[in-house]
């Protein structure tokens, strides 16, 4: 094992604790700035009736939970995307799984006035699994078959189309419109708890899967051949990947809207740091997804304070940059 | 259409088969023509359509409507949409790749971050500005794109599809800001605009459209030749005496030129770039110049048939054109991928 190997489980440890000063920073930055002081005493006993502690309970700590959690779960959905496929350029947001789970909500809201949030994840699960299903047929057939160029072609195909389809549906309906076009940028501000709590088994079954299927995804990053050399069911493994990839996507989706470039930024950068191992990768894309979107959460809401930029408009101007670097080192 | 005569007449047989569906595109085209002419909220019968043509109606609102609204809508229709189908036959050559369309990869992003900068950010301009900057904007993100692109190794093409994609979303999230945070009647505006349509066109945009499309065409033919060559391989075209990289360079900026002047006047549309080569590759198989020609064809048919769907289903709501292409192109060409041709 190289050091970078035997150093990561320290690596990431740190990354997970570094999460904690984030939190903090990104609960006392605001409107107002809250002394760290009081949010430290906010937790620690709660005062109901002073006015900073009911801000920090009610909104800010939520705000950054939900930061954190959504960071964590795309993160590591694009990490298994990219091991699995073998396609260093795979991401839930290029390969439409973010379009197809941002267009079942708008039509679920628009269309059909779905509006209760025990539905959101579940229609938001159907959108990515479809988006995921369309790319990848479209891939398959192309001649030449699934190649990353392809892939990402297919993806952006996709995503237009179903961007179309949002569009129409916004411009014969103002008042969804109204209602989702915060939402459909990726913004943490419009996150709702009622939605993060029905999305939290979401969130939770994709945790357990990915991390428990870390050392198989190591093995198939290795090749087919090898994974089936060391004992992996290929076809099952890819199936229950594919799941714990929509059930992340989709609880990410219903929270925060489609926030790109996450999942295909951070599991380049948690490879950098922590190796090739994915036992390391899964934990560290969390770590470091949650800890980057809490602290790109902060510059989206102080960078032109007061106005708020959407998250999912920061992400993409860092993302999509890192995504061009990423074509010209690697192809 | 496969008159697959023996030995030498083969070469003979099969530009027939593609004249022949050209001229059958071509008589569809009239027919639609027509339809859009006398199709509106004001509906009018062939014999008024033509006489209003003539300028001899005996109703001044039938030549108004006729000669100032709806003539200037089918033209620019039709060269918009065969600059988007030469644009995406061209693209998709150089590039070797069948599912590159000129709309993903940051021509049409480019020209709706400056037309909606103009919109949002200052709604006093005048909209004669919007063609302007969005053409303009359009080929300046394809250079840099090019340039970006740009290395002394293989698979330069490659390269430049994925960095267009990656530019695209750049430039495609700073529109989101702008609209996000803009008012909220400029962002409909907007909106409306991003979503593709010809139902504000008059005849300064078919006038500038019609311009750069004749200045274009004498560049398109020129294309064919280094094309013919390029489709068979960069090996290949090397032996055949075209220096490959100056080549790729001048068609992909033909083929961004042609996507930008079209956006530039209707907004972008999509999926026309990406459908119309494959059609036109289904409906006959064509050396480089016919098969330019039946992409220009068969553009210009999905760009006309979208706006006059789009005009009659849910009249009178107006659906954008571009919301049609998208909606009917991307199953089209799902199916056309899906089902391999017949050999």
């Amino acid at each position: 094992m190289t050091r970078t190997g035997a150093r990561a489980p320290i690596g990431v440890a740190l990354v997970f604790a570094a999460m904690l000063p984030a939190f903090a920073l990104h609960v006392s930055i605001g409107a107002t700035a809250i002394p760290l002081a009081t949010v430290a005493e906010a937790f620690a006993a709660y005062d109901p009736t002073a006015f900073d502690h009911v801000v920090i309970r009610e909104h800010r700590a939520p705000r950054a939970l939900f930061a954190a959690t959504v960071g964590a779960a795309l993160a590591v959905a694009g990490a298994l995307m990219q091991g699995v496929t073998r396609n260093p350029l795979a991401d839930p947001g290029l390969l439409g799984l973010l379009a197809g789970a941002a267009f079942a909500v708008s039509l679920a809201v628009g269309a059909f006035d779905l509006l209760d949030p025990a539905w959101t994840p579940a229609v938001a699960a159907g959108g990515a699994l479809a988006g995921a299903a369309l790319v990848g047929s479209i891939a398959a057939a192309a001649p030449g078959g699934a190649t990353p160029i392809t892939l990402i072609l297919a993806g952006a195909a996709v995503t237009a189309f179903l961007g179309a389809l949002t569009t129409l549906a916004l411009l014969l309906d103002e008042a969804t419109f109204q209602a989702l076009r915060v939402w459909l940028t990726g913004s943490l501000s419009a996150g709702d708890r009622d939605v993060f709590l029905r999305a939290l088994p979401w969130f939770g079954a994709g945790f357990v899967v990915a991390f428990a299927l870390a050392r198989q995804v190591t093995a198939l990053a290795l090749g087919e051949e090898a994974a089936i050399g060391v004992g992996v069911q290929v076809l099952r493994l890819r199936a229950f990947t594919l799941l714990a990839v929509v059930a992340l996507t989709a609880a990410a989706v219903a929270v925060a809207g489609p926030v790109g470039f996450v999942g295909l930024v951070v599991p380049h950068a948690a490879r950098l740091l922590f190796g090739s191992d994915y036992r390391r990768i899964v934990p560290g894309s969390a770590a470091l997804g949650g800890l980057g979107l809490l602290l790109i959460d902060v510059a989206a809401r102080r960078a032109l304070a007061p106005i708020e930029i959407s998250t999912g408009i920061v992400t993409a101007l860092i993302g999509a940059p890192v995504f061009v670097w990423l074509i010209r080192a690697r192809l | 259409m496969t008159l697959r005569g023996a030995g030498g007449r083969l070469a003979l047989a099969l530009p027939i088969g593609a004249l022949v569906a050209l001229g059958l595109l071509a008589a569809a085209l009239a027919v639609i023509c027509v339809a859009s002419l006398a199709t509106g909220s004001y509906p009018l019968r062939l014999a008024e359509v033509a006489a209003a043509l003539a300028g001899a109606a005996p109703d001044e609102a039938a030549t108004t409507v006729v000669r100032e609204f709806r003539l200037p809508r089918v033209l620019v229709g039709l060269v918009a949409g065969a600059l988007l189908g030469v644009s995406g036959a061209v693209l998709q050559i150089v590039t070797r790749n069948p599912l590159t369309d000129p709309s993903l990869v940051g021509v049409s992003q480019g020209a709706s971050l400056a037309v909606v900068t103009l919109i949002v950010a200052m709604p006093g301009a005048d909209a004669a500005l919007r063609p302007v900057a969005a053409f303009a904007a359009g080929l300046a993100v394809a250079a840099v794109i090019q340039s970006i692109a740009a290395r002394r190794t293989e698979g330069a093409t490659m390269r430049f599809i994925l960095t267009g994609i990656g530019v695209a979303a750049f430039i495609a999230a700073l529109t989101t800001a702008l609209l996000t945070y803009g008012a909220m009647q400029d962002a409909l505006a907007a909106i409306g605009w991003l979503s593709g349509s010809l139902h504000a066109v008059g005849w300064g945009e078919a006038k500038a459209l019609t311009l750069s499309a004749l200045a274009l065409a004498p560049v398109a033919a020129w294309a064919a030749r280094p094309l013919a060559a390029l489709r068979l391989g960069p090996e290949v075209a090397i032996g055949l005496g075209v220096r490959v990289r100056p080549a790729r360079v001048a068609l992909i900026t033909l083929s961004t030129a042609c996507a930008a002047a079209a956006v530039a006047a209707v907004g972008p549309i999509g999926f026309v770039g990406l459908v119309a080569p494959h059609l036109a590759r289904r409906i006959a198989r064509a050396g480089v110049g016919l098969h330019l020609a039946l992409a220009a064809a068969t553009g210009v048919l999905l760009v006309s048939s979208a706006d006059l769907a789009g005009r009659a289903a849910f009249a009178p709501v107006q659906i954008p054109a571009g919301i049609v292409t998208a909606a009917l192109g991307a199953p089209i060409f799902a199916l056309l991928i899906l089902r391999p041709r017949r050999r």
